[in-house]
């Protein structure tokens, strides 16, 4: 499935995202070779210093990272970027400063070697204060104005989950000349204390990504869509094919992984851009365009909603022995457990749905 | 060894083993292999000043500074290095010592040798001192805030943001009577520091007394006998605001000696964010500057014009960083950082 973002021609919509997989030129190789159909550099910045270590912190679904920037300085990313390219692909460079000087110099630099697009990243979680740049819209068009008016390429705005409006901050990029925007940035976190020490899973705070934030990213890129209109990338939590696909239809023209990559290894875009090849030729689909913004059309505000006095139904299946699942899970008290099914009391139950997504056997359902 | 013992030892004329380090493409394979082996086994090194005669480039900058103890400069001259090292540049660094004929003399005597370029920092030399140089051809960049518009690029922050950032900082930990102690040199950032600290004082509609602006020298020294003037008042402030880490060293310094505590008694803040400032007590708030990161970048700008890159699609002349407020502990807030990462 192919498409087209800020008008770059990609052959799959499925990106590698900026960071530590992507932190030179042989990585990036690597996550063409693999399928992905462009990289995003790790953020390049003024003055890279060494890493801290440890870095990052994973639960299982979640990871916080403290990994600043790439340490690689401009310099060196020339021939990174010799080495990224050296079997064609499309390589997006991401940039990170504090200025509109500072970042339209990166611009300008990555450019001249040979990047396609910039990515300006200035919601950066990570060693900023709680003022992150992404969150200021007038500041917003300073930095992008600027940087758009060094460079020929298109320049994408990576926009942050951390901002009061992210509509604003997006409709502050477009009329600084953004070509397009991605959403969202990963979010200022602490994964978690060790209660026995006392000591947090890392020592500062640091960016959360991985699958708890999808849903977060998911309303960005519907909100973005639905107020500007500008090419979108989403990003956040993305495992699977279904995950990109549910990106699409709300308004993304192509999405960004980078946690999922970073668990499984760069296998992983191969796979999801298999999948979705996969999904995409049997519903005769060519181009995200059929059916990118699908899902907008049922996203609606609560006064368009048409409210349908739907209850709770059992299918009668046969319940597991001892599930209270339900029961314990209405607020109203509207479900009592028999032998081997529930009744459910139809002027008690209000519809509200706990108990669809409750039930282990999935039998109950909303009807009228 | 020089390059004629190599030619004979090769048998080869003295402009093949030229080519061979300048032009190796245009020498066959053969010659050139037995020329580099020689080359290594001698240990021969090229002589890099007769180079610059060849080719018009020595690979040596000046980093000109206003004073060595002042580690201010340091931080700026350790980013230049680090860049120029990278690029195989030898850096020459010149101590002014805040003395504008040391400063002309050094730039004669840097471009007598030839250097290809030139890094001025917080420089004494006039507008048209400085554009006589690059009419020389010889590639300048300056870090720090000019008055003057010209061709020069220049490396800054907005030194007036920074003290107004400082001085709401004090504003905001209830301080009232604002005391500044602002340095001589750099004269141009001192001025614009004073005027951000007014702005602050006028915006929270605190009337800006002129005792409470003493001007002292950009020392641990000048601190101390600035803080000293200040405790003489029948009515001295509660607040200090220096502009410069080393200025607010000596004002704890003459604090610790009149038994008066930081914060509790007196808040003080400093300009610079040197390293020391996170190591004295209690550790010093400061209005940060990137240092390391302002040497890495007029570097950079330098080598884009030394190296006729400058027009890489960039044009960029000028380049503005920012500067930060770094809460620490000299101020108010004992047990809260603060917004500090």
């Amino acid at each position: 499935m192919n498409t087209t973002f800020v008008g770059l021609k990609l052959k799959t919509p499925i990106i590698l995202s900026a960071g530590p997989w992507s932190r030179d030129g042989l990585s990036i190789k690597r996550a063409l070779e693999a399928g992905a159909g462009a990289v995003i550099t790790e953020s390049i910045v003024s003055d890279a210093i060494i890493d801290v270590r440890p870095r990052i912190a994973y639960n299982g679904s979640g990871a916080q990272n403290i990994r600043l920037y790439s340490d690689i300085q401009i310099e060196g990313w020339e021939r990174e970027m010799e080495i990224a390219k050296s079997a064609g692909g499309i390589v997006i460079a991401s940039i990170s400063g504090h200025t509109p000087s500072e970042l339209a110099y990166l611009a300008s630099k990555m450019e001249h070697f040979g990047a396609d697009a910039i990515e300006v990243s200035v919601s950066n979680p990570m060693g900023e204060s709680l003022e992150i740049l992404a969150s200021d819209a007038d500041q917003m068009y300073l930095i992008i104005k600027e940087v758009v008016e060094h460079v020929d390429i298109p320049v994408i705005v990576k926009l942050s989950q951390t901002a009061t409006n992210i509509a604003k901050v997006a409709k502050a990029a477009k009329k600084a000349g953004a070509a397009g925007v991605s959403a969202i940035n990963s979010i200022r976190c602490i994964l978690g204390v060790d209660i026995e020490t006392g000591e947090p899973m890392l020592p500062t705070y640091g960016g959360y990504s991985g699958a708890p934030i999808r849903p977060l990213g998911l309303a960005a890129v519907a909100t973005v869509s639905q107020t500007v209109n500008i090419p979108i990338c989403g990003i956040g939590g993305i495992e699977n094919y279904k995950n990109a696909l549910e990106y699409m239809m709300l308004g993304a023209s192509a999405v960004q992984v980078g946690t999922a990559v970073m668990i499984n290894g760069f296998e992983k875009i191969r796979e999801i851009v298999e999948d979705l090849d996969r999904w995409a030729d049997s519903k005769g689909i060519k181009s995200v365009a059929e059916i990118r913004g699908k899902a907008l059309t049922h996203l609606k505000s609560f006064d368009e909603m048409k409210v349908e006095p739907v209850i709770s139904h059992s299918n009668h299946e046969p319940c597991l022995e001892d599930c209270k699942a339900c029961v314990k899970g209405c607020i109203y008290g509207a479900i009592t457990r028999l032998e081997s099914d529930v009744e459910i009391d139809k002027n008690r139950c209000t519809g509200c749905g706990v108990c669809i997504f409750v039930c282990p056997e999935k039998k109950l359902s909303l009807r009228w | 060894m020089n390059i004629r013992h190599i030619a004979k030892e090769a048998g080869v004329s003295v402009a093949t083993v030229s080519r061979v380090l300048n032009h190796p493409e245009s020498v066959a394979p053969a010659t050139r292999e037995k020329i580099e082996r020689i080359m290594a086994e001698t240990e021969y090194i090229p002589n890099w000043f007769a180079r610059g005669l060849n080719f018009n480039k020595t690979a040596t900058i000046g980093l000109v500074i206003p004073h060595i103890l002042n580690s201010e400069n340091m931080e700026i001259v350790k980013g230049a290095e680090d860049v120029a090292h990278q690029k195989d540049y030898t850096s020459l660094l010149c101590n002014v010592e805040n003395d504008v004929a040391k400063e002309k003399k050094y730039i004669d005597n840097l471009i007598k040798r030839r250097v290809d370029g030139i890094l001025l920092i917080s420089s004494l030399l006039s507008e048209k001192d400085v554009l006589n140089i690059m009419d020389q051809n010889i590639p300048v960049v300056h870090i720090g805030e000019v008055t003057w518009e010209n061709r020069l690029p220049v490396v800054s922050i907005d030194s007036k943001e920074g003290a107004y950032k400082a001085t709401r900082h004090l504003l905001e930990c209830e301080k009232k009577k604002i005391g500044v102690l602002y340095g001589t040199t750099p004269a141009v950032e001192n001025s614009r520091k004073v005027k951000g600290y007014e702005k602050a004082l006028k915006e929270a509609k605190i009337p800006v007394k002129d005792e409470y602006k003493i001007q002292v020298d950009d020392n641990i020294e000048g601190g101390y006998l600035g803080a000293r003037k200040f405790l003489d008042m029948s009515e001295p402030p509660d607040a200090i605001f220096a502009t410069s880490d080393l200025i607010a060293f000596g004002v704890m310094d003459a604090m610790k000696d009149n038994r008066i505590s930081v914060p509790e008694q007196i808040s003080v803040i400093g300009f610079g964010n040197i390293r020391m400032s996170n190591l004295v007590e209690p550790k010093l708030t400061t209005i940060e500057k990137p240092l390391h990161k302002m040497g890495v970048v007029g570097a950079r700008l330098l080598f884009d014009l030394i190296e006729g890159k400058e027009d890489d699609g960039s044009g960029m002349k000028n380049i503005q960083l920012q500067s930060k407020l770094k809460i620490r502990k000299s101020c108010g807030h004992k047990e809260r950082i603060g917004e500090m990462f």
